[in-house]
């Protein structure tokens, strides 16, 4: 299949955006704490001291983004994987053992699926990473305990495809015949199931990504995700009481979320296209 | 002492229709190197008896009588313990060449499989003995096959693969479940040929599932005959094409199309379908389909009888009388 021009910008932007979390921080920027007294407000794309411009308070709006980059790609990434592999972990096994354990984690899976993750989300951070003016929270906490509550939303989701293209494998004779040369279930479910099940999930899982992205963003507008602009979503919270006189402070972080989620959602796309074509082959 | 012994052993399914009882009562051994058909027709319960024996069956199924193997009963072991039997003990040849490989791994892989799980080999001496493996089932350039994924084989390639798989831990006892059915005749003969050899060589103890009478005829020292999940008659094979008691082994045998059918003439059937499996009905199975059923035959299920040494049949009026 020829690679369609979508591919390539969705992968360079992805490309970029990891770049900018693993080294932004090494780059000759703009300090993203400092303000600039100087230029206070600046417009996009005017000068090369802010490239992006600057908010109300002087701060550099790419030195902020490049900064937010990291917490939120380490966000998405971490809830994604951690969330990607205990779902599949109880959906794969979920759909090779069958019985109870099956039964058991089909009702699991309902119910969490069945709370709106916004919520759920919402009163994990507020019980978990609670913070006022006498007790404060720290930075970490709050990132670690929004990993956690992202955790448990993706791990239904990701669980239930497991299970589903589990099912599909799991029955198959060649799982029959290894089983009839003694091979252990353990074994078989690494060996047979999980390399036909993974493509499916990887699929799922860049769609989980925007997913995860879009969900830290709200969380920061409602005011529980990670304080202090340190995330995109934050950074886009913080500056909304700014909108009419510094629109630029809330529409480039807006684009960056939206753009990487647009691009992930493509890359997801193409590897299940690719997949569908593999599937057609053998 | 007989290698492997079934006696009573019933299988039933859970359905949407209840209790689908696909083996009744099947009884019967096998000694060391002995070779024995089982035949019937689709849905007779041939493969599930076979599985069953193993122990290879699905979460819904149910078993219960009582399978030895080598004096250990295998019926209500733990799986664990039954495992340490797979391989080295009871391997099964699958029916369908094209779905009992995995897709997406490589040929070598699944044969050496089984070597580094159950005999422990290391890398280097289970690729050598993966490459012996296909060599014996004979795959030309068998190292080059051995990097290749299933889709790349034929049909028949892929089935000597599974053979290569069964035999590779020189097991005791095998099962051979509709080996040939997948394939052309020409290659049905020589699968069967190098199983017939492979056999001899190791002594090893064959259950060979089919529904093509030619094929059971030259490769096994014995037949049963299965009909409904029961077994309606089970002789030495000479003993059974010259002297058959059941009129469903006539029947089957009749249905056999020969060349001295005229062009163009229906090829004969036996007519009517089994019994529904979900129900139990009084008297013999196979009685409204037997050309000659009386009163007694469908009131009254009849017994599994020795009529002469060896020679088990289930009939009230066995064609040549009863001895």
């Amino acid at each position: 299949m020829k690679k369609q021009i979508g591919y390539w910008i969705s992968a360079a932007w992805l490309t970029f955006v990891v770049f900018l979390a693993i080294f932004g921080q090494w780059l000759p920027l703009w300090d993203w704490e400092e303000p600039d007294y100087d230029h206070v407000g600046q417009t996009p794309f005017t000068s090369w001291k802010h490239p992006l411009g600057t908010d109300g308070n002087g701060m550099d709006i790419f030195s902020g983004l490049v900064q937010g980059a990291r917490v939120t790609v380490l966000v998405a990434v971490a809830s994604v994987v951690i969330g990607g592999i205990i779902g599949s972990a109880l959906g794969i096994s979920a759909a090779y053992f069958r019985g109870k354990f099956d039964a058991f984690m089909n009702i699991i899976f309902s119910v969490v699926l069945s709370i709106p993750n916004l919520v759920l989300s919402l009163s994990l951070v507020s019980i978990l990473a609670y913070s006022d003016e006498d007790r404060p929270t720290t930075d970490t906490r709050r990132i670690m305990v929004l990993i956690l509550s992202l955790t448990i939303v993706i791990i239904p989701i990701l669980g239930r495809i497991a299970r589903a293209t589990a099912l599909q494998w799991a029955n198959r004779e060649f799982v029959t015949a290894s089983r009839s040369m003694g091979t252990r279930n353990l074994r078989i479910i690494k060996e047979h199931i999980v390399p036909n099940v993974a493509p499916a999930i990887l699929a799922i899982a860049f769609l989980a990504v925007g997913v995860v992205i879009i969900a830290e963003g709200s969380l920061a507008v409602l005011g529980v995700g990670v304080p202090n602009g340190k995330s995109w979503g934050s950074q886009l919270a913080n500056a909304v009481i700014d909108i009419e006189f510094y629109p630029q402070s809330v529409y480039i972080p807006a684009l960056f979320i939206a753009a990487t989620v647009i691009a992930v959602n493509y890359f997801g796309d193409y590897v299940r296209r690719s997949l569908d074509r593999r599937e057609s082959k053998i | 002492m007989s290698l492997v012994k079934v006696s009573d052993l019933s299988v039933s399914f859970t359905t949407e229709r209840g209790q689908l009882k696909a083996v009744r009562n099947v009884s019967l051994s096998l000694d060391a190197g002995e070779s024995l058909g089982i035949v019937g027709e689709s849905g007779s319960g041939k493969t599930v008896m076979s599985r069953a024996i193993m122990g290879l069956l699905p979460g819904t199924a149910t078993r219960t009588g009582s399978v030895t193997y080598e004096g250990q009963e295998l019926v209500g072991k733990p799986d664990s313990d039954v495992r340490q039997l797979f391989g080295t003990g009871m391997a099964m040849i699958f029916q369908d060449p094209m779905t009992a490989l995995n897709p997406v791994r490589r040929i070598g892989t699944q044969v050496e499989e089984s070597l580094r799980v159950r005999l422990g080999m290391d890398k280097a001496a289970a690729r050598a003995r993966a490459t012996e493996l296909l060599e014996l089932v004979r795959i030309p350039d068998a190292q080059q096959t051995l990097r290749k994924y299933p889709y790349q084989l034929s049909g028949g390639m892929r089935q000597r693969v599974m053979i290569a798989i069964a035999i590779s831990c020189n097991p005791k006892m095998l099962f051979a479940d509709e080996p040939t059915t997948a394939l052309d005749v020409t290659v049905q003969a020589q699968v069967l040929n190098i199983i017939d050899d492979l056999r001899k060589d190791l002594n090893t103890g064959m259950i060979l599932v089919t529904h093509d009478l030619g094929v059971v005829a030259g490769h096994t020292d014995r037949i049963g005959v299965m009909y409904a999940g029961q077994l309606v008659e089970l002789a030495p094979t000479t003993e059974l094409f010259a002297n058959m008691k059941m009129p469903y082994t006539e029947a089957l045998l009749k249905s056999i199309p020969r060349l001295e059918t005229p062009t163009g003439a229906r090829l004969p059937v036996i007519e009517g379908r089994m019994p529904d499996p979900t129900k139990d009905e009084p008297g013999c199975p196979f009685a409204s389909r037997c050309p000659y059923a009386t009163d007694k035959c469908r009131a009254e299920a009849p017994p599994f009888v020795e009529g002469t040494p060896g020679h088990f049949y289930r009939c009230w009026f066995p064609l040549g009388g009863a001895q």
